[in-house]
């Protein structure tokens, strides 16, 4: 028995002790590697990468699952091109925030990530790195630039427009032209039994992005969004908003009720020739290929109060982290410097990414046709701004469920606008 | 008496295949392109590619992605198991006021929902690597670390519960034949606790197979990733690669499944010897 | 039976102390968050408030009315996903041939976790309900809350299975063998041997069921998010929305400390009722 209980005892101090051991071995190993990063013994010059300065390891964390497999090449190609090491870290697009959040707060934080400009980027000012010494960063198209407190921080991505996205088979978009021409299009779109404008029931394209209309149409966006939010008007004042709600009656008395649409619906039923317009943005086009769509489509303004200007604005933008250590913040500005400067930079850009170009010089002639429509507009000036960009965090749970509430019951659109106004003086508390 | 048995062999069977028509919608829709599975989600595929499976077995690097998944979990579960059989036992059979303290905190502290702790345990994780140069984060034992203490409590629970069923009696007969606290554990009680350890076995594994935050949290780098982190990309904010992303989920299933199967039929053969019989 | 101090710390130090290290002290950590407001951000002041952020949590009517709600989709949901498991387990446990493909069958729901079977629900309860005419459940409060329930029965039953059926094959043949040659039919069987016997197991399965309902946050992301007119919102989203999407970190750590606290007491006081009436073998 005696002898018996000295193996038994052996038997699980060895135990512990391999697994002990294995855990040191590991984490040795893991630490070993990043000292040999930070080193970087990269000379060659190519791209972004210069002589006589340190490059560590570049971590990139940003939200575009989309383009997550062609990043992923794209760091493979720049590591290959200047020897700089790069990571990318993966994430669900829903946890994006959240994760960065955690990291950043907890000393863990990636060295290059993606925010959206305006109120994430002013949260977080305090974590971003000046990127004015950027080449190219004079070369950015106009108010496109992210700049927090005087400083230029945050490199766009790429342009996104939304507006109503059409079928020019069913329906001319030179013809809607008002509000009026708009809501007669519905009623006949109904009586011919397709569905005339289609919203989706996530909080974005429920309301979010068809407020933003209204509110992007005053001459001064934020100035009124302050009087709003200070409780000084009231929308429902305020032409724009009157004829916001009349579409939004009509869209209730004449469409497929939103609040049973995902976006997947909504964007299949559209690709299907089943609904004429939707309320989208050139992003939907990823799903249109998917379909093999062959109609001719595009991107038109919401036409109230005579509108014609599509809504225009950096989704995401690139920012450096402060807190990371100098060598990895020279990287990830070579990183920068390369994608947006070099020729195999600008190819994953414009043609992996599929991206309008959003710094002079750059071209791109393979554009999607919403992305080119969005591009035609930018071009000729005919953009009103994300005005949902500055509008209190958190806006969009309080909005949805009064938007959800007017489409279920019979809630006027005078109702509405004044709950949702209710809604912005609350937030803003 | 057989055709007798035959109707609830066969309602049962109805049942199972009705109860899991979901399982059937991720199944299907695996192989159906996105137009396809707009047209009509319940239908059968009109084709049999495996297109799909292809391009998420290559996007979430698997061959990777399993080996962590696999490590992780058999690791956590084998420390979990030990430890918390142990600590049950003890628990139950020296009922002092500390084994009612721990008890009770650890079945307490089940209730914490996780969000509301991932900060403060991520500062604390990091905060430990950067003082005691014991990296926890983006390391895979530092998580195994953490999937013990958190495994802590459902093991004792379950463990808890059955040691309470054994008699003292049969121990106490072990102890006069000369065998010592250790020894008496691993040799006497340990084996009896088998349908339990299948149970948090079986639970655990699930858990752990499964988990995201935690992970997400944690391991970062590419060589870490478990299947579940790899996977996520396939949810974007909007919009979701479905037929890849039921693909990858049919291949996650796979493993647990069959290693469900053969657990299941454990659970009978530990205890059928002398138990119910047909 | 006595045990040498020695081998109790043995047995018991390496578990007890990973768990303080993993769980208890971030939570602590937690309970000081929970005086200060703060939006999460490590450079951002911290500013120290006293209980004004528990106080504010009694004024909440969104909170308030989330609380209510979790409890009574709780109730219903411990309900049915032990009677549905219970039923299982016995029927898997019978002599029927088909027992092994239906024990594992019944078991799959709970195999494929996390946030993809709330969305493939999602569409059951949508998209598949519009087309057979029985209307968008999602968008109607009680039958959200309806569906809420469906999938975690779904997903739970399976579970509890699992521990029922440990509970059933521990209940010692002779006892079984002996009701019968008394000559008990199979529902006096059921009810006065089998149910006490399964005592213990009805004691976890009702902790693990009420205290995973009350935290239930996957399916209710996944499946209602918290809509319609945040009818259909649970505590812990409630919680999560505070502190991620609003970014009051201090003030979503004391409503989540009031969480547990409730949740505490309702699950004690339901072991302790169900230890009660177990009986010792």
């Amino acid at each position: 028995m005696k002898m018996k209980k000295t193996l038994a005892f052996f038997l699980a101090a060895t135990m512990t002790a391999t697994l002990a051991l294995e855990g040191c071995g590991s984490t040795a190993d893991s630490g070993s590697k990043d000292s040999t990063s930070t080193s970087g013994e990269s000379t060659e010059s190519a791209g972004g990468a210069e002589e006589g300065i340190e490059y560590g390891k570049v971590i990139i964390f940003q939200s575009k699952t989309e383009i997550m497999d062609q990043l992923n090449k794209c760091a493979e190609d720049f590591t290959e091109e200047t020897g700089i090491e790069v990571e990318v870290w993966e994430t669900s697009g829903d946890s994006y925030f959240t994760d960065l959040k955690t990291d950043v707060s907890t000393g863990k934080g990636p060295t290059l990530f993606s925010l959206a400009p305006g109120s994430e980027s002013v949260t977080m000012a305090d974590y971003l790195e000046d990127l004015s010494d950027l080449s190219f960063a004079d070369k950015i198209a106009e108010n496109m630039a992210d700049e927090v407190n005087g400083k230029m921080v945050g490199v766009p991505y790429t342009l996104e427009g939304f507006g109503l996205v059409y079928d020019k088979s069913l329906v001319d978009p030179a013809t809607l032209n008002s509000t009026d021409a708009l809501i007669s299009f519905l009623e006949k779109a109904k009586a011919d039994g397709i569905n005339g404008l289609g919203l989706s029931q996530e909080d974005y394209f429920l309301i979010m992005h068809i407020l933003n209309t209204p509110f992007a149409l005053q001459n001064d966006p934020d100035a009124y969004l302050a009087q709003v939010l200070a409780g000084t008007v009231r929308m429902i004042d305020n032409e724009e908003f009157v004829e916001f709600a009349k579409v939004m009656e009509a869209i209730r008395a004449n469409c497929t009720n939103p609040v049973d649409l995902t976006y997947d619906n909504n964007c299949g039923d559209f690709a299907t020739g089943k609904t004429a317009l939707i309320h989208q943005g050139n992003w939907a086009y990823g799903m249109f290929k998917d379909y093999e769509v062959e109609f001719e489509m595009g991107v038109a303004p919401l036409p109230i109060v005579g509108n014609n200007k599509v809504a225009v604005s950096v989704p995401a933008a690139w920012y450096v982290n402060t807190d990371a250590s100098e060598e990895e913040k020279a990287s990830a500005k070579a990183f920068l410097e390369w994608l947006y400067t070099s020729e195999t930079g600008a190819d994953y850009l414009m043609n992996q990414f599929g991206f309008i170009p959003v710094v002079e010089g750059m071209t791109s002639e393979k554009l999607d046709p919403l992305s080119q429509s969005v591009a035609d507009a930018a071009a000729a000036g005919n953009t009103i701004g994300w005005s949902l960009s500055n509008w209190p965090a958190g806006i969009s749970t309080a909005l949805a469920p009064i938007t959800a509430q007017f489409f279920t019951s019979d809630m006027t659109g005078e109702e509405l606008v004044n709950q949702l106004n209710d809604a912005f003086v609350e937030a803003a508390k | 008496m057989k055709t007798k048995k035959i109707i609830p062999n066969i309602l049962v069977v109805v049942f199972c295949l009705l109860y899991l028509f979901p399982i059937y919608l991720i199944l299907t829709n695996s192989f159906k392109s996105r137009a396809e599975m707009y047209e009509n989600m319940v239908a059968l595929p009109t084709k049999f590619s495996l297109k799909y499976y292809a391009s998420a077995l290559d996007k979430i690097n698997f061959s990777i992605s399993l080996w962590n998944s696999i490590v992780l979990t058999v690791v956590s579960i084998a420390i979990i198991v030990i430890l918390s059989a142990m600590t049950a036992w003890m628990f139950v059979r020296s009922k002092n006021k500390l084994s009612t303290f721990f008890f009770g905190l650890l079945v307490a502290t089940m209730l914490i929902p996780f969000q509301t702790i991932m900060m403060p345990l991520m500062q604390e994780m990091n905060w430990i690597g950067n003082h005691l140069h014991i990296p926890m984060t983006d390391t895979v034992p530092g998580l195994i670390f953490m999937y013990i203490g958190f495994g802590a409590g459902m093991g004792v629970f379950l463990y808890h519960g059955f040691v309470n069923s054994i008699p003292v009696s049969l121990e106490e007969a072990a102890t006069i034949d000369g065998c010592n606290t250790w020894t008496l554990f691993w040799k006497i009680v340990f084996p009896i606790l088998k349908p339990t350890t299948m149970t948090v076995i079986i639970l655990d594994v699930i858990w752990i197979w499964n988990d995201y935050l935690l992970p997400s949290l944690t391991l970062k780098s590419k060589a870490n990733r478990t299947i579940p982190i790899s996977t996520a990309k396939f949810f974007g904010q909007y919009t979701i690669s479905w037929n890849e992303a039921m693909a990858a989920l049919v291949i996650t299933i796979i493993p647990v499944a069959i290693f469900y199967m053969f657990c299941q039929k454990y659970i009978v053969k530990g205890v059928a010897a002398g138990a119910v019989k047909g | 039976m006595k045990i040498k101090k020695g081998w109790y710390a043995l047995f018991t130090m390496p578990l007890m102390l990973i768990f303080i290290i993993v769980v208890v002290i971030p939570f602590v950590i937690g309970i000081g968050y929970s005086f200060v407001t703060w939006d999460g951000f490590a450079k951002h002041q911290a500013d120290f408030v006293g209980f004004s952020n528990y106080t504010k949590v009694f004024r909440d009517e969104r909170f308030l009315r989330a609380a209510l709600r979790t409890t009574i989709y709780t109730l219903f949901s411990v309900l049915s996903v032990n009677v549905l498991g219970l039923i299982f387990s016995l029927i898997v446990t019978t002599a029927l041939k088909v027992r092994n493909f239906a024990r594992t069958m019944l078991f799959v729901p709970y195999l494929i976790g996390g946030l993809i079977l709330g969305y493939i629900w999602k569409s059951v309860f949508s998209e598949y309900f519009l087309s057979i005419g029985w209307g968008n459940w999602l968008t109607n409060a009680t039958r959200a809350m309806i569906a809420m329930v469906v999938v975690t029965t779904w997903q739970m039953a399976g579970y509890v299975m699992i521990v029922y059926i440990t509970g059933i094959m521990a209940i010692p043949d002779d006892v079984l063998e002996a009701a019968k040659v008394d000559g008990a039919g199979y529902f006096q069987t059921l009810f006065k041997i089998k149910f006490p016997l399964l005592m213990p197991s009805f004691t976890i399965c009702l902790f693990l069921t009420l205290s995973n309902c009350f935290k239930v946050y996957d399916v209710n992301v996944a499946l209602t998010g918290t809509g319609p007119n945040y009818q259909s919102e649970m505590f812990s989203l409630n919680i999560y929305n505070e502190i991620f999407d609003l970014s009051n970190f201090g003030y979503g750590q004391a409503k989540a400390i009031i969480f547990f606290m409730i949740i505490a007491v309702i699950t004690l006081i339901q072991v302790s009722i169900t230890k009660k009436r177990e009986v010792a073998m």
